[in-house]
């Protein structure tokens, strides 16, 4: 290896600590490195690109990320690299006031005038749990799907997620990140050069540490080089261009619901569309150790790609849409012959109109030392999260003597469900404390 | 501080770190005689015997549990009809066991889905799902090889996902449906695991017999009942692939209408149940067909854990041929893992 390269590396795991670490000692010690003359390969020495100031401009779906990702060679949207989940709640009483709508909004405006719309600056969303909205004599309307967060499978125990609002901070760059962070608790006044005009310290409360505060990564190399956490055996070779713990890729265009598709398409949250994130621990010892790589792709895809070869390495090859569809129909038969079935094919079955119904922006997590998965996915409504889980669990499966609640049940020997919430993301005009009926 | 962590530092450190450190490491395992060269494609008594060491029990819901452990053990993982040997890992410290039943009928419950997290003072120190096993002197349990953190207290929850493919009845129908967790201690010293009994047992190793059962434990067993404790008529019983079916015709409300055929598997010498097969059961009367259908896995408080086909009757002189599709999907441990894998099919005559 180079020594660039060797240096490279090096600093993408201290980017990476930093967003995980948090605070405004992490944020001075990115930017202290950045200033490094001498680290000309630093992914943070190039200047974070500025926003604007006609919000206008800006998408009106505060989930419209994907113009603003850039693509893979295949057409796949690439998530940003770094992210921050803020948990937090309103701190007033009663209901949110008009001045308050007014310091949050400015707060936001100010963060896209500091940063470009764009992974290279700063993507975001914030969002509503049911609980937020149940401070409101007026209830959701009907076009919102926004039931309160429950245990989705007969096997899990998730502690569910109540704060009132969750933020959702992406970006290519650990120290716009954590700028970022750091602007919005009011801990700094300027942000990539510009200030702040608001921030959201005296209105919400938010979090320091977890489970308020979640980080996580997601992009090829970065989960081998964060592999030294437990959940990741010694023995485990996670592939270096891996963009996550798994050793696969996932998030192929065809795989993935549009945006259109997850819009709520009427009503006061016309253009908004609802947020389901958990926290996923895993454990890859027996993924890793006692499998090889033809019975993780049988158990990430489906037993006919590793019959049929389907898969080289971690999928790169499958281009735009890694197949799974077309092991929808022979799952019973797989399960008796192959003795298992697997996860991509499991979850396929929830389709509508030939799609998928949700749209997956998860990512690895570090968080408390551990291998980790924040799930994280947009949808017009959370039925079809549920549906999609339900189609993923497998449940169905288990009168087959081959598959069991979790074992040859997919992935779900290795992942363990440990938090749920749910949110709404209101179209950018009314994502500043809404009521549930906003005009 | 995690393994990783803790192996790192010892490394670093004097002679003394790096002799605690293979401490942690050595175990009877190093001395375990290897794998029999011939061992029969049946029921065969181990190469060793270990004991085990039963640390708590508690309940929650509808479900009791048990934790136990002993050294790490090999075993052996069935996918279909694919048998796969799983080493003991260089950090595994203990084999650790889960035992589900029924509180109230002390009946054992196979299927309850269960996942391990062992804590040490709130840290985790592992999660894992744990695999249904067999072994000759527990039968029926749950089982996996674990890293520990050294001679400490440890907290195992024990996570219980609640039956799937499995239909209930009598009074145990609807039962055993919900999920449920149990927080159970677990005192783990690598002085008492030594105190565990191990025998080498060479003059015995490959014989076609079995270890006897631990009955005189404080827990239930899954032993299946004898058939003349079963409820019914016996039809008779058959052998294949060293396993026994004890098939038996019974008419009961709780089974709907007609006669209940139910075929309960267990193991030869210590009659432990053996669940999570693929069984097919064709009845013929005069030429005709009168039942072709796979039997579905049913816990009943009488019958335990069998498989059951409904008919309107059977009739003397009825053809019963019972066809094993798919193995038991159950973990075996050493003595297991040749047998229940190639079945041929049965026939039984209806006096």
């Amino acid at each position: 290896m180079r020594p660039s390269e060797s240096r490279g590396i090096d600093r993408r795991e201290f980017v990476k600590s930093a967003v995980a670490i948090g605070g405004m000692s992490a944020l001075s010690a990115c930017l202290g490195r950045s200033g490094d003359e001498n680290d000309e390969d630093d992914e943070d020495d190039v200047s974070i690109p500025a926003g604007t100031d006609d919000p206008t401009s800006l998408p009106d779906r505060q989930h419209a990320w994907n113009g603003a990702l850039p693509s893979d060679d295949h057409g796949n949207h690439v998530l940003a690299s770094h992210h921050v989940l803020l948990y937090a709640d309103y701190a007033g009483d009663g209901t949110p006031t008009a001045d308050e709508r007014e310091t949050v909004e400015s707060a936001l405006q100010s963060l896209e005038r500091a940063f470009e719309w764009s992974s290279e600056g700063l993507l975001f969303t914030v969002g509503y749990s049911p609980r937020y909205f149940d401070r409101f004599d007026e209830a959701l309307p009907d076009s919102v799907d926004l039931p309160e967060p429950a245990a989705l499978t007969s096997f899990e125990d998730p502690d569910l997620d109540t704060n009132d609002v969750v933020v959702h901070l992406a970006s290519d760059s650990g120290a716009a990140l954590l700028e970022a962070e750091e602007a919005l608790k009011g801990n700094t006044d300027t942000v990539n050069g510009v200030e702040m005009d608001a921030h959201l310290g005296g209105v919400l409360d938010l979090p320091e540490e977890f489970p308020g505060r979640r980080t996580g990564f997601v992009g090829d190399g970065l989960p081998a080089e964060n592999n030294d956490v437990s959940g990741i055996p010694d023995e485990a070779d996670v592939p270096e261009e891996s963009p996550l713990y798994m050793g696969f890729k996932s998030g192929f265009d065809k795989n993935q619901a549009t945006e259109d598709g997850v819009t709520i398409p009427e009503g006061p949250f016309a253009g908004g569309t609802t947020q389901h994130v958990s926290r996923i621990r895993l454990r890859l010892d027996d993924w890793y150790v006692e499998q090889d790589q033809e019975e993780r792709v049988s158990e990430m895809f489906c037993p006919a790609h590793a019959e049929e070869g389907t898969v080289e390495g971690v999928g790169e090859n499958l281009g735009d849409d890694s197949g799974a569809g077309d092991c929808v129909e022979t799952i019973e038969e797989d399960a008796r012959s192959a003795g298992r079935v697997g996860h991509a094919q499991k979850t396929a079955r929830a389709r509508r109109d030939g799609r998928p119904v949700i749209l997956r922006r998860d990512f690895d997590s570090t968080d408390r030392g551990e291998a980790g998965l924040h799930f994280l996915a947009v949808q017009e409504g959370i039925s079809d999260f549920v549906a999609t889980k339900t189609a993923m669990a497998g449940e169905d499966l288990t009168d087959t003597p081959t598959i069991r609640q979790r074992v040859n049940n997919g992935i779900q020997e290795y992942t363990f469900v440990k938090r749920r919430g749910n949110f709404l993301l209101p179209p950018r005009t009314h994502r500043a404390l809404p009521t549930p009926r906003p005009e | 501080m995690n393994r990783r962590t803790f192996l790192a530092a010892a490394a670093g450190t004097t002679s003394a770190g790096l002799a605690g450190c293979f401490g942690l490491l050595e175990t009877r395992t190093a001395g375990q005689p290897p794998v029999l060269s011939d061992r029969p494609d049946a029921v065969y008594h181990p190469t060793h015997v270990e004991g085990m060491k039963m640390e708590a029990m508690g309940r929650s819901g509808d479900f009791a549990a048990a934790v136990m452990y002993s050294y790490p053990h090999r075993f052996w993982t069935v996918s279909g009809s694919t048998v796969t040997k799983q080493s003991i890992q260089s950090d595994d410290a203990a084999h650790i066991m889960v035992a589900v039943w029924d509180p109230e009928t002390e009946v054992v419950v196979p299927d309850a889905g269960v996942s391990i997290a062992v804590t040490k003072d709130d840290e985790v120190v592992s999660e894992e799902v744990i695999y249904p096993m067999l072994s000759q002197p527990m039968g029926f349990h749950y089982g996996a090889n674990f890293g520990l953190d050294g001679t400490a207290n440890y907290t195992v929850e024990v996570d219980i996902g609640g039956l799937s493919g499995v239909e209930t009845t009598g009074s145990f129908d609807g039962r055993f449906t919900e999920s449920t967790s149990i927080d159970l201690d677990l005192s783990y010293s690598e002085a008492e695991k030594e105190n565990i009994s191990y025998e080498n047992t060479p003059d015995r190793a490959g014989d076609q017999t079995a270890v006897s059962a631990m009955t005189m434990m404080d827990m239930p067993l899954g032993i299946a009942p004898s058939a003349d404790e079963l409820p019914g008529a016996t039809v008779g019983t058959a052998s294949t692939g060293d396993a026994e079916f004890v098939v038996q015709a019974v008419e009961a409300d709780r089974f709907g209408g007609g006669t209940h055929v139910a075929v309960s598997p267990r193991t030869p010498y210590n009659g432990m149940l053996i669940p999570r097969l693929g069984l097919e059961m064709t009845v013929a009367r005069d030429d005709e067909t009168v039942f072709d259908e796979e039997l579905g896995a049913v816990l009943d408080p009488d019958f335990g854990y069998h498989y059951g086909g409904d008919l309107d009757a059977l009739e003397s002189g009825d053809e019963i041929e019972l066809r094993v599709t798919i193995p038991p999907q159950v973990a075996r441990h050493e003595g297991y893992e040749t047998a229940f894998l190639s079945f041929e099919p049965m026939t039984l005559s209806v006096a």
